[in-house]
């Protein structure tokens, strides 16, 4: 309170004007000269060798301008973590909606009339769809040349198997054998879509010099720039990528998909390109979250302290590994959850399959662990009958204590999260007292923030406005304003006078981008350390000027003095002014920021986390009510409270929360890519049921609010973090309710009536 | 087979050639440059197409253009074309409703025909309007409550 002047407040988001007049340009919005459209054709098969491609018929219909397949792409592999994808398919398909061409017409129409002229033959080969199948010896290979494939990390890959993460930490078997008590059980969690409400769009032209321009809906523009030149084999230099206002990302755009294909056609045509993608084809075409399956067995003492876990998980990535080596890797990183555990042992394998090409999504595997974790512990505090909340209180972790990457937590502040949603959700009231068919269910989290380099400029124009050039768009997220509210605050200049030009990878610094939670702690910091730079070279412009030393220039609310003669004070605009025609020359500052150096070795087996900037902590209390009769689950009500480190804007953070809560009733509940050999079977907003304003109850927020000592005015990230309990808690609550565990995440009806009939009369 | 047709949009009339099996979300946007209504799933289970035809609010996505012919079509462009932002703009800015902003202008046209009809709704009302408009991004919660903030600035005036 009156301690900052930009941070701290509810500023509404600087693009919400934009937004809210429908000014905002999003990438399916543009359009440019001699724009073609383009479409692409999906191969149909999970598995099959092509034997018959010919485009003629297509590029002879009038409108067409160009058809490409693989012989117009570089056959060079590429990928984020297993170089093992190629623009289209070359020889075979995978799996049901891989690419095998594309058109460019003067129309969509054409385009797709376009599509029906090519002419495809397929022979089916033997196609896998189950994971655990896929492992074993003689199941058939969807890269046998998987051995010789580039990775990024000391990858263990064989036969389908295209990663393997190893961590632990005690003797686990060592736990058991103490243990008083062994708790095993598998929980399984469906594909899912990201479902953000803007289809990936994309629009690429080549300029006169050869240099390809992209358009693009990106939550990672750097590495979407390095991928797309790697894709098409051309230098960095000449692949600019300007990412638009985004319509939501959540995991879901972070690699390339449209851009190598768009850049494609618009070679082969010498025109713009633009590619928007149908609901239907996102459903198809994309890469959604993968389905994991998670076996925990758990050791506990009769007292209630937890003495060993072992977590084993096996993701299924579809034809290609994307990011699913990435969640892998997280889920052994944070696999003990919020709890001290002396004995640990965390596996995940990740396997190729015909089952589509998934991805990630926000969460990035915390999700689904979380789900399988805090249901287990629920199991467990039940079945040695505690209350669960005491249960979890017992077995918190501390300050300091050693995960299994062999990183100490720091900033922990799980406990008061825990007992403030307790408090706030009046659970101890409520527990016991729902009356039937009602219930109350906990799940606490664990997850880490501040990942990977970031960069950023800060530059201050001769009438004192600041521009702030980073590498990453907001996605929604309120990212922009809240950068825009560090800088003010580290300049003291009014928030007004700060503006961030759309990121350009032309002109804007490096970045990891929108990815784990990281853009308020890692890009936050990177810009803190460029307004700093930006007020130290200000300092020096005003001792230089004033024939003053530097240590006695004071920096108060926009004012540079020397101690103690306020009135010889210098304005941002006058030192801006003086900087760039006499002294020193313009004022730019520089911020690089990486969280922590790496480990000094590497930990664990094969494909194994680093450190990372600091950890997040929260606990959600569910309250349910469900129907017996028809199994229908409805939400009364969410309590949601974290330890975001210092709030920068506490409206912007609420919206956080109460978003990731809305998507986790939907991970709860609905959400579920229904595939049966390989086809995704609902594949539109009909079928695949997303939470509406009826299915989301009101939100109770909170926060502790504990600066971080090393995020931006001690903020943490709070991105991912309000997506991961709520499935489980939801589990919890049903438990509570009706008495029945239910194992698979979504809990559709299906499902739920199914256990119900299993265990009532 | 394209028809010239005359089309009133945000109160504006225009001659435009559309092929008859055009949809008007698509003639507001490539054909008008009116590209504040979104297009989030073609299939009318998003509703972040949402126009007001005739002072109804319709998926535009659903709706034949050739069918809009001879009723006004209201977009997100026409909500405050040539003043101050509409109360409800305001208001979605205020109560932080807004995050990616793909679905806003869909909502906001479903809010005004919402508001039209009801002019004092209750917290359910208003959840029941907008259950046919998918968001992403915010739960509802700051969705509902900018909406319902905005009724109760927009009923002051009649009040005196």
């Amino acid at each position: 309170m009156g301690e900052y002047t930009a941070i701290g407040r509810s500023i509404p988001r600087l693009d919400g004007l934009a937004k809210v007049t429908g000014q905002a340009i999003y990438a399916t919005d543009l359009a440019q000269p001699g724009m073609l459209f383009g479409k692409i054709l999906y191969g149909d098969r999970p598995h099959a060798r092509i034997v018959k491609l010919e485009t003629s018929r297509a590029l002879a219909l009038p409108g067409v301008e160009a058809v490409v397949t693989a012989a117009d792409a570089p056959a060079r592999r590429y990928g984020n973590y297993i170089q093992d994808q190629t623009v289209f398919a070359t020889d075979r398909v995978l799996h049901v909606g891989q690419s095998v061409a594309a058109v460019a017409a003067i129309s969509e129409r054409i385009a797709e009339q376009a599509l029906a002229l090519i002419e495809v033959a397929y022979e089916d080969l033997p196609a896998i769809f189950d994971a655990e199948a896929a492992l074993r010896p003689g199941a058939p290979l969807l890269h046998p040349e998987l051995e010789s494939y580039t990775a990024i990390f000391p990858a263990v890959k064989k036969g389908n198997l295209c990663s393997y993460t190893r961590l632990s930490q005690g003797d686990v078997e060592e736990g058991f054998r103490q243990a008083d008590h062994i708790f095993e059980e598998t929980y399984r969690v469906a594909a899912a879509h990201q479902a953000y409400l803007e289809p990936h769009a994309c629009l690429a032209g080549f300029d006169h010099n050869g240099k390809l321009t992209v358009w693009t809906s990106t939550q990672q523009l750097s590495t979407t720039h390095v991928e797309l030149a790697a894709a098409l084999e051309i230098p960095m230099t000449h692949v600019r990528v300007v990412p638009v206002w985004l319509g939501g990302g959540f995991g879901g755009k972070l690699k390339t998909l449209l851009e190598p294909i768009c850049a494609l056609l618009a070679k082969a045509a010498r025109r713009p390109v633009k590619m928007t993608l149908t609901r239907r084809e996102e459903f198809c075409g994309a890469h959604p979250r993968a389905p994991y399956i998670l076996r925990l067995k758990t050791g506990v003492l009769s007292d209630g302290t937890l003495i060993a876990h072992h977590v084993s998980a096996l993701a299924d990535a579809g034809a290609f590994a994307d990011h699913v080596p990435g969640t892998a890797c997280h889920v052994t990183a944070l696999a003990q959850g919020p709890y001290r555990i002396p004995n640990c042992l965390a596996e995940a394998r990740v396997v190729y399959t015909n089952n589509g090409s998934f991805g990630c999504m926000r969460g990035y595997g915390i999700t689904e662990l979380t789900f399988a974790n805090e249901s287990h512990m629920d199991v467990i505090a039940h079945a040695l009958g505690m209350d669960p909340a005491r249960f979890r209180l017992q077995n918190l972790v501390a300050e300091g204590d050693e995960i299994v990457t062999t990183q100490r937590l720091r900033s922990v502040h799980a406990r008061e999260c825990l007992q403030a949603a307790l408090a706030q959700s009046g659970y101890w009231e409520k527990k016991g007292q729902l009356g039937p068919g009602r219930g109350i269910g906990i799940a606490a989290l664990m997850h880490d923030t501040g990942l990977l380099g970031s960069s950023a400029t800060v530059r201050v124009n001769p009438d004192a406005t600041v521009a702030i050039q980073i590498a990453t768009s907001d996605i929604g997220t309120g990212s922009y304003t809240a950068i825009c509210q560090i800088a003010a605050e580290v300049l003291q200049v009014p928030i007004e006078q700060v503006e961030m030009p759309t990121p350009d990878s032309e002109t804007s610094p490096y970045d990891f981008g929108s990815i784990d939670s990281r853009t308020i702690y890692d890009i936050g910091n990177a810009v803190r350390l460029a307004a700093e730079d930006v007020c130290d070279q200000a300092a020096r412009v005003a001792a230089a000027t004033l024939d003053c030393p530097e240590a006695e220039i004071i920096h108060k609310d926009g004012l540079y003095f020397p101690r103690a003669h306020l009135e010889q004070a210098l304005d941002m605009a006058a030192l801006a002014a003086i900087a760039v025609y006499v002294r020193q020359g313009p004022l730019l500052g520089r911020g690089s920021w990486v969280a922590l150096p790496p480990f000094e070795k590497p930990v664990g087996v094969g494909f194994s986390a680093g450190p990372c900037g600091t950890f997040l902590f929260g606990a959600h209390v569910a309250e349910v009510a469900v129907d017996r009769d028809t199994g229908r689950v409805q939400v009364l009500g969410m309590t949601a409270v974290h330890d975001a480190g210092k709030v920068l804007n506490p409206v912007g953070i609420q919206g956080q929360v109460e978003g990731g809560v809305g998507q986790g009733i939907g991970a709860a509940l609905y959400e579920k890519l229904v595939i049966r050999e390989g086809r995704v079977v609902n594949d539109s907003f009909a079928d695949y049921r997303l939470p509406t304003a009826l299915d989301v109850p009101p939100i109770r927020t909170g926060f502790v609010e504990i600066p971080d000592p090393t995020g931006p005015f001690g903020a943490k990230g709070i991105g991912e973090p309000p997506l991961l309990p709520p499935p489980a808690a939801i589990a919890n609550a049903i438990f509570d309710a009706v008495g029945v565990r239910v194992t698979e995440m979504p809990i559709t009806l299906e499902v739920l009536l199914d256990k119900m009939e299993g265990t009532s009369g | 087979m394209t028809e010239r047709v005359a089309l009133n949009v945000n109160g504006r009339d225009y001659s435009v050639e559309v092929e008859p099996e055009e949809f008007l979300v698509d003639v507001l946007r490539d054909r008008l440059g009116l590209t504040g209504t979104k297009k989030g799933c073609g299939t009318g289970d998003c509703g972040a197409c949402t126009v007001l035809l005739g002072g109804r609010a319709v998926n535009s996505c659903l709706v034949l253009a050739l069918s809009a012919v001879g009723r006004p079509v209201l977009t997100i462009e026409g909500v405050a074309s040539d003043g101050p932002p509409h109360p409800l703009q305001r208001s979605f800015l205020a109560h932080g409703a807004v995050q990616c902003g793909y679905c806003t202008p869909g909502l906001i046209m479903m809010a005004l025909e919402l508001l039209n009809d009801c002019p004092n709704p209750s917290e359910e009302e208003v959840r029941a309007g907008i259950a046919g408009n998918l968001c992403r991004c915010t739960g509802y919660q700051k969705i509902v409550e900018a909406i319902l903030a905005a009724a109760c600035e927009m009923r002051e005036p009649a009040h005196g």
